[in-house]
């Protein structure tokens, strides 16, 4: 079974409509979803994205995202996780965050690379919150085997070059990559960035267990035919 | 390499840059080692960029501060900054690389120019972005850019100044990694790139150091430089560090120290993580990067080189304001004391000795001015300083 998750920029476009996509997720059975927590300089994301990040830090900060993950979480009932930025943690005090979002499954940070991850992943560990790891085609396969070693969730798989909302490919190169990260690995190898429609999706989950779909349901929601975007990805 | 200084430093970027960072680190290494480059880059400063700059004793200068005053002349380099001793080095090691493609950023647009004349020189697709708003302020820059045959791309996003160029170049490093060098202009950003940068300007702590024995027949008894990034800084400092002159770093204190109004990240900020690096950040209590202003465009910057924040902790180097009507101060000085106009950035120094005069008073000071001030006329004009 290929799983397929949801990426929401949290409170986009407000509060309400945010909480109205949890529950649109929740209704048509998607596997997971990723909240996105604003951040004032999103490197990794494509314009849409880092638009409606930027659109929501004007009328709110953390705590205002915190409350709505927390609903968000009592909505939802499969796994939940919170992707971010280094600094909307490191800034706001690590063991507080991780504190606060106690609640999650996992924690993803787009500008930590493996290298530099263990400083997060020792402090949310103590929260059984889990922290995401990230694999791209450049990967060694040395590196790849340290980084399913220490995973205890999903590797994300950075399938395309690029930012959020690119176009999506695989070439020989990365096909073996992916295959090498899921042999004997627990957890699922889930492909990100540059899927945009079923079409993407049945092509990603010949090769991987689930992929992630970000720019395109934040797009959704801002055109209001999110419910039907998302009906529309299960087919 | 070490990828930390103390605390300070790493690699907070997106695990697609990272096999980029390690073979550029890699491919640094045996750049330093490669003899043949080094004559090269030697050769390039020397007869193209116009090395070693002069260690100029500013009479007039002294005898108003009361202390005896030398200007590290780095605003008489080619393009009128030190940017360009790091851009002529970055792209001989792009070339080294095998990169065809170098794409920067640019906050005043000194950098952009120095990257602009490199790629020109070797013959590099060069692609630069810039700020919306520091486009406007730093037109003449543009324009130089495009004459030397870069692509200037505005960036009408976030701030429209230099952190949002950086990001977009970033971006765009993400996208095109194996054929694009990011020519990182500043001591900033994810390892190598502050030890790069510093390895490449460290020139100007080398030449001050011999010429001030020559002169002086001993060391300085303090050294200023303006702070942004901190590339001109670090370039100076580095030759002092291990010795026991008195080191200043000079930042941006804008209107005022309230934040969002300065740019002072050392005097102000507290650790966090933009652009690659933990180093000080001015950020809000939930760590989202602060607004920031300064009267220079080429210090108008949230961040700084995470090498300062180690020497800050380490009281290795002292790191204070200068307001942006000091700034506007020194630079009215300068030029019509020793006709000598400074970039907006390098007035931040002046002002600052203008403003403790009495703290210099007898000592022999050497102010890294980093680049000329033509580029700033337009600013400088609309802030009134011209009006008789």
């Amino acid at each position: 079974m290929c799983k397929i998750g949801i990426y929401l920029v949290c409170d986009y476009p407000n509060s309400e409509k945010f909480l109205d996509a949890v529950t649109v997720c929740e209704k048509y059975g998607m596997d997971f979803l990723e909240i996105g927590f604003p951040f004032s300089d999103p490197v990794a994301d494509g314009p849409v994205i880092e638009k409606a990040a930027l659109d929501v830090l004007k009328r709110e900060n953390s705590n205002d995202f915190l409350q709505s993950l927390e609903k968000a979480r009592n909505i939802f009932s499969k796994k939940l996780y919170v992707m971010t930025y280094s600094n909307v943690i490191f800034g706001y005090g690590t063991e507080k965050f991780a504190k606060k979002t106690e609640f999650i499954n996992g924690i993803i940070i787009a500008d930590l690379p493996f290298i530099e991850s263990e400083r997060f992943a020792r402090i949310f560990d103590k929260y059984e919150t889990n922290t995401i790891r990230f694999v791209t085609p450049e990967t060694d396969f040395s590196d790849i085997d340290e980084i399913k070693q220490s995973s205890k969730d999903f590797i994300y798989f950075v399938s395309t070059r690029g930012i959020t909302g690119g176009k999506f490919s695989m070439d020989t190169e990365t096909l073996k990559k992916i295959e090498y990260t899921k042999k004997g690995f627990d957890y699922d190898v889930i492909l990100g960035f540059g899927i945009k429609n079923s079409n993407d999706i049945k092509t990603a989950c010949l090769y991987s267990d689930g992929v992630v779909i970000g720019m395109k349901a934040v797009e959704a929601l801002e055109q209001n035919n999110f419910e039907q975007f998302i009906g529309s990805l299960k087919q | 390499m070490k990828r930390y200084f103390g605390s300070y430093g790493g690699q907070f970027v997106p695990e697609t840059l990272i096999k980029a960072l390690s073979e550029l680190e890699e491919a640094f290494i045996e750049f330093k080692k490669d003899k043949k480059a080094k004559r090269e880059f030697m050769n390039y400063l020397r007869e193209y960029a116009g090395r070693p700059t002069p260690l100029y004793f500013a009479k007039n200068l002294s005898g108003f501060s009361g202390s005896s005053v030398y200007l590290k002349r780095e605003d008489l380099l080619h393009t009128g900054a030190h940017k360009l001793n790091n851009t002529l080095g970055q792209i001989l090691l792009a070339k080294f690389m095998g990169k065809k493609r170098i794409i920067a950023e640019t906050g005043a647009g000194q950098h952009g120019v120095a990257t602009a004349t490199a790629a020109a020189l070797l013959n590099m697709e060069c692609v630069v972005y810039m700020g919306k708003k520091d486009m406007e302020r730093q037109a003449p820059n543009v324009d130089r850019m495009r004459l030397l045959g870069a692509e200037v791309v505005s960036v009408d996003k976030g701030s429209m100044t230099l952190k949002s160029a950086i990001n977009e170049t970033l971006r765009d490093w993400v996208k095109n990694v194996q054929t694009t060098h990011y020519l990182l202009g500043s001591a900033v950003g994810p390892h190598p790139f502050p030890s790069i940068v510093k390895y490449f300007q460290s020139v100007i702590g080398k030449e001050t150091k011999m010429q001030i024995k020559r002169k002086e027949n001993r060391l300085p008894d303090s050294v200023i430089a303006c702070v942004g990034g901190g590339s001109n800084a670090i370039g100076i400092f580095s030759a002092f560090v291990d010795s026991g002159v008195e080191l200043i770093g000079v930042e941006a204190g804008g209107e005022s120290l309230e934040l969002g109004k300065h740019s002072a990240t050392l005097t102000m900020g507290r650790p966090g993580i933009l652009h690659g690096a933990l180093s000080y950040l001015l950020q809000d209590e939930y760590g989202q990067v602060a607004d920031v202003h300064s009267v220079s465009a080429g210090l108008d910057y949230p961040g700084v080189g995470p090498e300062h924040s180690y020497l800050k902790d380490k009281g290795r180097v002292k790191y204070d304001v200068c307001f942006d009507n000091e700034a506007l101060d020194g630079f009215k000085l300068l030029s019509s004391l020793e006709g000598i106009i400074p970039a907006l950035e390098s007035s931040h120094a002046v002002g600052y000795l203008l403003k403790h005069k009495k703290m210099f008073s007898g000592k022999i000071v050497v102010i890294n001015l980093s680049g000329r001030g033509d580029k700033d006329l337009g600013i400088v004009r609309s802030k009134g300083v011209l009006d008789v």
